[in-house]
């Protein structure tokens, strides 16, 4: 309310606009929230409510007590970190490095090079060609699948080289004046200078790997191994087999585990934002 | 024809497009040459791998009596076996399981359980099977297992099964009996019937309403009762018409035998490939029972006592819609499974606090009249043949696994009520469930059988593993018995008011074009019950589209 | 190693016009960086693409790993081809994926243009991030929530507001969204709009926070209006990067699954069932599936996927004056 006066106090012509503006933006915040609020009212609710409720009818934290306290849901809990951890690291380390080879344009092959990154955009073996494939590297009923399975995206490879691009071709040339190897370069020019992309790509390769529910369901058998996702949708979709249960309302504990899923972004994100924008603003709308 | 035309045009585009597209693949062309000289090479040494597995077997087997496992026995379980899931008390089954068969064996025999996912059980076992993971033994669900017994993979357990110690204890024979193939061969073993959906009601809302479980005796009771749900205010919340007869999870399930969420409105329809008395094969989807059982459903659907939702609810909605809280817009009437599944929403209801008793229907006469509600096909277990044309191993195998199952004593306990000391035990003690109001205090003498509080949740018990001991095929012989539990006396009802669903069928075709069959049905039925759309005409379009590959599929299953 | 570097760097420019052996020498050390690379995609891409193969048998469970596949030629392709259900899947991919393409770009844009307007900061950072946050919640919690608050049934909110708001009338029936094949494709791309605009306007920010202000400063100057500033400085800006969105985004418009397959069901199959989701029904929903004829339709829909990207490539080259590599 207050920036409104301000505005109004300033421009008086564009008062009208802001009005608008703000109401539009209202109206979408809520439109965002109203769902997202159903499931944060439900995972604090004792009861099962099917029904929309503003606040909920006995108050409880009981359901994140259990995720936390049971072995079978934070032990997925718990690989869903480390394999997000990871498979980031992995991922922006070959991309990294496959970006920053591909920049090298008075490199010999380097176009046979982009052309091979590229195939593998447009074919694949489909899934059970992968399943074998994964079988012999034995990564079936193996949390690391999660952790190679993403380790490599052409895309987020793409826009790491479009940023590489725009970091100004003089640094390049007086450090290779200096001396300095094209991994000493790396290391000392290019990691430093794309903290922005690093942390927006990272962001996005974290955010892949922790949202990954097929993968776990192609590959992974035990229990244990599986990841929060997954243990999250065998909790929230599955049909006819009695889930063991807890101590909490199984409805509560699944809207839960819905919040704990999305929760670590949403504390990340505010701490991501400026290096996220200016990431992506760099890598793919540099021309 | 024109189509015909289309596909060779477009046949021959693929091959140009490919021959193309192997510019970029040139550098491919060797490395597949690589891959097929690998796998052939793999496949060589898989060979060599099994005939040394044979010799080493043969060999074993040259004193056949005295074969022993030394390995251990692989097993493939779905959701169906509750105390291999995590939080269940696994170490302590496993561990009494392996002591039990061991002293029956005479010697160390070990199993180790592979506990997948029910939902993705059939696919999983699908990719694993083409990595090369065989178990030893497994549980496949009736579909599955009629799609993997011709294929040469199961072992025939037939004199195993006719020679096994529980075959004078057997009370309903004729259950694996009529699993066996047209030459006597059986691959499957269940020791229990396979279990269905009964029909259940609040008792509130009877009241409510002013009626009685007992008066619902046919269809137009039922529809009756289902209307007053409807347009009465059966939850008392003031408001009359908030609130529906009939809530289902689906109007046609995945699983055989399909109907089974809405056995009062099938009725003797059915919507599938049925095995006639004079055993022949006919579409029960082309039949006026089917066409009356589509009728009734539309006029429920259309008059609004069936929970519109149903068509696209999954289970756990209807679930949830069922003992929600708040009660705006729930059901009075949901069919879902016996047994453990009464316990749960009875439970659920509770915890949610909706104050009503959960009955389970009587079959209506109608549903009487075929029998009773469905019982569905029972999962089997089954032993993966090693084929090495020596049946030393499987019959082993069925010894150490299979037949102790039945033995009516340790094993059988072990698989119906779990470990001693961590599912049930028989010392003197007193139990407490439940919270708050509904918190009671039961004392067991000693020697009492009982089963003890879940790991997860001390407020509820334990109550099966694997086996119903109502639905076993041969009773524990040591009289253990869980009778205060509703779980049993939710099956014991519906044992007595079943009957036996109609057998899956099994042929190429059915392999082949299943879906493209299933995807017809489901067009007929969301047509004429949610669109209210003409039934003769839906029926038709159903001949259109599939009538060529469903003539096909009955003509390979008459020819079986 | 120090001396030789020495000697190939003060080439400069002139590399090119070096000896390939020398020009291959001089960048060894890239070639080593982009081992790894190399290997993972080998084993991970390349080695599974040798599974193609079996798109000319007929390849069960049990048949694929004892060797015993059968070879069937063409036949898997010819099945394809002449099963009605996979041209409607085929034909429903493309028009669904590009129009949800467009639409959510378009709201994307929109919203960031205004978005960029907004005075203040603080709400302006809140409003990024409630937006943001529907993009971390997988498609099943979406659809799980979607159609409770879609429901036909009295508990249904939507249809509660629309008969509150006499859009409904006493006689009409509360409308089955999810089920309906004239709403389902609105509600599939309102729901698309609700996931993903707000990770799509991240890309659309960043470029508007790039626009010189002196933009701005003079058209206040000539006494624009917010629209005209709009519509001549904003727009006019973005154009290169919606272009780019796009084209990059056409080249995998045949990968959609999940989105479809947590929302539809059979009542909408003529309007919903894309390719993504037709494989999954012949491998998962059938005991013993023919590996064989997934792998085939995978298959066209990479030759399809090859022909659009071929397309955008050559539209990236006219727009941006490069490839999308």
């Amino acid at each position: 309310m207050a920036e409104k006066v301000v505005y109004r106090a300033k421009k008086k012509k564009i008062k009208l606009f802001d009005i608008v503006n703000y109401i539009v933006f209202i109206l979408i915040g809520l439109l965002i929230m109203v769902p997202i609020w159903k499931v944060i009212v439900d995972s604090l609710n004792a009861v099962g409510v099917y029904q929309f409720r503003l606040w909920p009818d006995q108050f409880t934290v009981g359901a994140y007590r259990t995720i936390l306290e049971e072995e079978s849901l934070i032990r997925p809990f718990l690989n869903s970190v480390w394999t997000t951890v990871l498979g980031a690291l992995l991922g922006l380390t070959l991309s990294t490095l496959g970006g920053y080879v591909l920049i090298q344009f008075d490199m010999p092959g380097r176009g046979l090079f982009a052309t091979f990154l590229t195939i593998t955009m447009i074919f694949s073996g489909g899934m059970i060609p992968e399943y074998l494939v994964m079988k012999e590297l034995g990564l079936t009923n193996n949390t690391w699948i999660l952790v190679v399975k993403h380790g490599l995206s052409v895309y987020n490879l793409v826009l790491m080289r479009n940023f590489f691009e725009g970091i100004p071709g003089s640094l390049y040339e007086s450090a290779r004046i200096d001396g300095c190897t094209p991994m000493g370069i790396f290391f000392k020019i290019v990691l430093p200078l794309s903290k922005a992309a690093l942390a927006s790509i990272g962001l996005m390769f974290a955010v892949a790997v922790w949202n990954d529910y097929s993968n776990v369901k192609i590959y992974i058998m035990d229990p244990l191994k599986v990841n929060f996702q997954y243990k999250l949708m065998v909790m929230v979709a599955d049909g006819d087999t009695p889930n063991t249960t807890y101590g909490v309302a199984q409805s509560t504990l699944h809207n839960a585990g819905i919040i704990m899923a999305i929760l670590p972004f949403m504390l990340l994100y505010p701490f991501l934002q400026k290096y996220f924008v200016k990431g992506v603003n760099i890598g793919a709308v540099k021309e | 024809m024109k189509r015909k035309v289309l596909s060779v045009l477009l046949t021959s585009a693929m091959v140009m497009s490919m021959a193309a597209c192997g510019s970029s693949e040139t550098t491919e062309a060797p490395a597949s040459n690589d891959a097929a000289a690998s796998t052939t090479t793999d496949s060589a040494a898989a060979d060599t791998k099994a005939d040394a597995a044979a010799s080493t077997d043969t060999a074993a087997a040259d004193t056949e009596t005295a074969f022993q496992l030394t390995e251990p026995i692989k097993a493939y379980v779905d959701g169906t076996v509750n105390y291999v899931k995590e939080d269940s008390g696994k170490e302590e089954f496993v561990s009494q399981l392996n002591a039990a068969i061991s002293e029956k064996m005479g010697y160390d025999v070990t199993v180790e359980f592979t506990a997948l996912d029910h939902s993705g059980y059939t696919d999983a076992v699908g990719r694993m099977f083409a990595g090369g993971d065989y178990p030893d033994v497994m549980i496949m669900n009736a579909g599955m297992f009629r799609q993997y017994m011709t294929t040469g993979l199961l072992w025939n357990m037939a004199d195993a099964y006719d020679n096994a110690e529980f075959q004078s204890r057997l009370t309903a024979p004729g259950l694996n009996e009529s699993l066996k193939d047209k030459d006597g061969a059986l691959y499957g073993f269940t020791p229990a019937i396979g279990g269905g959906c009964p029909t259940y009601v609040k008792k509130a809302w009877l009241d409510a309403v002013g009626m009685k479980a007992e008066d619902i005796k046919t269809y137009d009771d039922f529809y009756k009762m289902l209307e007053a749900f409807t347009t009465g205010d059966p939850d008392g919340n003031g408001v009359n018409g908030d609130t529906y007869g009939f809530i289902s999870a689906g109007l046609y399930g995945e699983e055989a035998p399909h109907i089974n969420y809405l056995p009062d409105f099938w009725q003797d329809g059915y919507p599938g490939l049925l095995k006639g008395e004079d055993g022949v094969w006919y579409d029960g989807m082309q039949t006026e029972a089917t066409k009356n059982a589509l009728l009734r459903m539309q006029e429920a659907y259309q008059a609004g006592v069936i929970d519109p939702v149903s068509y696209t609810a999954g289970t756990k909605e209807a679930r949830e819609k069922y003992w929600s809280a708040d009660q705006t817009g729930s059901a009075g009437v949901f069919c879902y499974w016996a047994g453990s599944w009464y316990d749960n929403i009875a439970t659920n209801l509770e915890k949610n606090g909706v104050e009503t008793e959960l009955v389970q229907l009587d079959p209506i006469a109608e549903v009487a009249a075929i029998g009773g509600y469905l019982n569905r096909e029972s999962p089997v277990w089954v032993i993966i043949d090693d084929g090495d044309g020596d049946d030393a191993r499987e019959q082993a195998i069925f010894d150490a696994f299979i037949e102790p199952m039945l033995d009516g004593d340790k094993c059988q306990t072990l698989w119906t009520y779990g470990a001693e000391g961590t599912h049930w035990s028989l010392k003197a003690e007193s139990i407490t469930t439940g919270t708050g109001e509904k918190e009671k205090t039961v004392e067991y003498a000693e020697g009492e059988f009982h089963c003890l509080p879940t790991i997860a949740d001390p407020t509820t018990l334990f109550k099966k593993n694997h086996i119903d001991n109502a639905a076993v095929i041969a009773p524990l012989t040591n009289g253990y018995s869980n009778t205060t539990d509703t779980v049993a006396a939710s099956n014991t009802h519906f044992v007595n008011n079943c009957v036996d669903a109609p057998q899956a069928p099994s042929c190429d075709t059915i392999t082949n074009e299943g879906v493209a069959i299933t995807d017809a049905i489901k067009a007929v039925i969301s047509t004429v019950v949610v669109e209210g759309g003409d039934v003769d005409a839906a029926m038709q379009t159903y001949v259109d589209t599939v009538g060529s590959i469903v003539e096909q599929a009955l003509s390979e299953l008459n020819a079986q | 190693m120090f001396e030789k570097k020495k000697v190939m760097t003060s080439a400069g420019v002139e590399v090119r016009k070096k000896p390939l052996g020398l020009r291959i020498w001089t960048n060894r050390g890239y070639y080593v960086m982009f081992l790894p690379v190399a290997i993972f995609v080998l084993i991970l891409n390349y080695w599974p693409m040798l599974g193609v193969r079996y798109s000319f048998y007929k390849a069960t469970p049990i048949t694929m790993n004892k060797g015993t596949n059968e070879f069937v030629g063409f036949a898997n392709f010819t099945k394809l081809f002449e099963t009605d259900a996979f041209w409607n899947a085929f034909q429903n991919t493309l028009e669904l994926s590009i129009m949800k393409l467009l639409i959510t770009t378009a709201t994307a844009v929109i919203v960031s243009i205004f978005l960029n307007e907004m005075g203040n900061l603080l709400a302006k950072k809140t409003l990024q991030t409630i937006i943001y946050l529907p993009h971390f919640m997988s498609w099943a919690v979406v659809a799980s929530v979607a159609s409770l608050l879609l429901s036909p049934s009295v508990t249904g909110m939507v249809n509660g507001m629309l008969r509150d708001w006499g859009v409904l009338g006493e006689a009409d029936k509360n409308i089955y969204f999810l089920a309906d094949k004239e709403m389902w494709r609105p509600i599939f791309y309102i729901i698309n709009i609700w996931k993903e605009t707000g990770w799509g306007t991240i890309i659309f920010l960043a470029t508007l926070s790039g626009i010189n202000p002196e933009q701005y400063e003079a058209a206040d100057i000539d006494g624009a209006t917010r629209l005209q500033k709009m519509r001549y400085i904003t727009m006019p800006a973005l154009a290169n990067t919606i272009l780019t969105v796009l084209i990059l985004n056409l080249a995998k418009v045949l990968n959609m699954f999940e989105s479809v397959f947590v929302l539809y069901n059979d009542a909408v199959y003529d309007v919903s069932d894309v390719i993504g989701t037709y494989i999954y029904r012949q491998t998962f929903a059938v005991a013993l599936p023919n590996y064989g004829y997934s792998t085939a339709v995978g298959l066209f829909r990479s030759l399809v996927g090859c022909l659009l990207f071929v397309i955008c490539n050559w539209a990236s080259k006219k727009v941006r004056g490069r490839g999308i590599v």
